[in-house]
């Protein structure tokens, strides 16, 4: 018979029954045995898994001082020796969330598999799916009994060393990662049988999961257009003449920022568009068509406008997976933000 | 946001949709001549500035070609 696997188990301070927000600045700890929901994780765990320690450290502590905190939980870990650790499960609770995928990576950098388990929308998942194992719990501790039974299932098969399948398939929260996989039919008799059962009106599992868009608050109107200054921020992958800064035609990674300062208009001899997505012919003879500055200067001397922002902003907005597109858009709104524009104008192609 | 696929524009979450033109030419149309061309750019530029000006409580289209904001839901 093989060895039982060796289990820690990580909780916060709530669950480990030293106390509520009162004593969320508690520091790490160590328990030789399962506390709390420990006990009934042991007895999922049955003869195949031994929990051989508690880590417990407060919700407080390790937000407000992480470092400090991982690290009191790498000793531990190293001195426990487990082979996977499980912690919470943290249900709906951002906080703990966040402290469980802490937890979860300190023991990943010691080569140690590690999962945990929250409610899809706790705020730790967009966060950490991508590095952490997260099992979709309830979003309250009613769900306690299934999310450990679940637990305890995937913390024996990586305790043992196993390595997980796709997420779609053992049931864990997907991590955005690719890997090649043999679905055993070919993609036309998949898509066709999709099909059909669309159109019978028969329940079907789409291959590509919809992800709704975010939900963007509105910024505030402008108040004042005349003192208002006004940015341009183009993904029609406009490019100095020639491309000198190597931008890349698609799969955009980073933008480019240009300065506008002395210009009255984009003119063919300075630029162009280096796009994969579109025919370029009629924007490199008319630049502006894609990042309009000869209008708003136009405007800006006819007092319409307070002033044009100095720099400008372009990317080939094509092929751009949503993650990058909104980590590369974010980047700019700061930017734009620091430099107190008012207003910003984005022409995409 | 000015797009020539506004309605793409709107379904991912813009909440200020200004229509263009053309994908290949988004603020303007070369076929219309220099001076028209020009003119019809400057509209939808100016119908860009007067939707940052108008409180949107989500994705409202702006369209230059009709004067008016037209709302998504």
């Amino acid at each position: 018979m093989t060895k039982p696997v060796r289990v820690v188990h990580y909780l916060n301070q709530f669950f480990a029954g030293i106390g509520g927000e009162e004593r969320a600045d508690a520091g790490v700890s160590m328990r030789p045995e399962p506390v709390g929901p420990g006990r009934a994780l042991q007895a999922a765990l049955g003869d195949g898994g031994g929990i051989v320690g508690t880590v417990i450290c407060g919700d407080n502590h390790i937000a407000e001082r992480e470092r400090e905190a991982v690290a009191a939980i790498r000793a531990e870990l190293e001195s426990l020796r487990p082979d996977v650790m499980v912690a919470g499960p943290a249900f709906g609770s951002g906080r703990y969330g966040l402290a469980c995928a802490a937890a979860c990576r300190a023991a990943s950098a010691l080569g140690i598999p590690a999962l945990t388990g929250m409610h899809p929308d706790n705020p730790a998942v967009e966060a950490d799916r991508q590095r952490v194992v997260i099992v979709p719990t309830a979003e309250s501790a009613t769900g306690m009994q299934p999310a450990l039974v679940s637990l305890a299932r995937f913390a024996l098969r990586l305790g043992r060393g196993e390595t997980l399948g796709p997420a779609e398939v053992e049931g864990y929260i997907g991590q955005g990662k690719r890997r090649v996989w043999d679905r055993g039919r070919p993609g036309y008799q998949r898509a066709l049988d999709m099909l059909l059962d669309k159109l019978h009106g028969r329940p079907f599992t789409s291959e590509v999961p919809f992800r709704a868009p975010d939900r963007v608050t509105p910024a505030t109107p402008v108040a004042d257009l005349s003192r208002a200054a006004i940015a341009m921020v183009t993904t029609g992958g406009l490019v100095r003449k020639g491309n000198p800064d190597r931008q890349v035609a698609a799969n955009a990674t980073r933008y480019h920022r240009h300065s506008i300062k002395e210009l009255e208009a984009l003119t063919p001899e300075g630029w162009e568009a280096y796009h994969a997505g579109y025919f370029n012919h009629l924007v490199n003879k008319n630049p502006n068509y894609i990042l309009p500055l000869s209008f708003l200067r136009d405007l800006e001397g006819k007092g319409q406008i307070g002033r044009v922002h100095e720099w400008m902003y372009a990317l080939p907005g094509v092929s751009t997976p949503v993650a990058m597109a909104r980590q590369l858009g974010r980047s700019i709104a700061e930017d734009l933000r620091e430099a107190r524009v008012d207003g910003v104008l984005l022409v995409a192609t | 946001m000015i797009s020539a696929i506004y309605s793409f524009a709107m379904t991912t979450g813009a909440n200020r949709v200004v229509r263009g033109a053309r994908i290949e030419h988004v603020c303007g149309d070369p076929g219309l001549g220099p001076e028209k061309d020009y003119a019809y750019g400057m509209r939808i530029v100016k119908k860009a500035l007067e939707a940052i000006t108008v409180p949107v409580s989500g994705p409202t289209l702006f369209d230059p070609h009709e004067g008016e904001a037209v709302h998504a839901s």
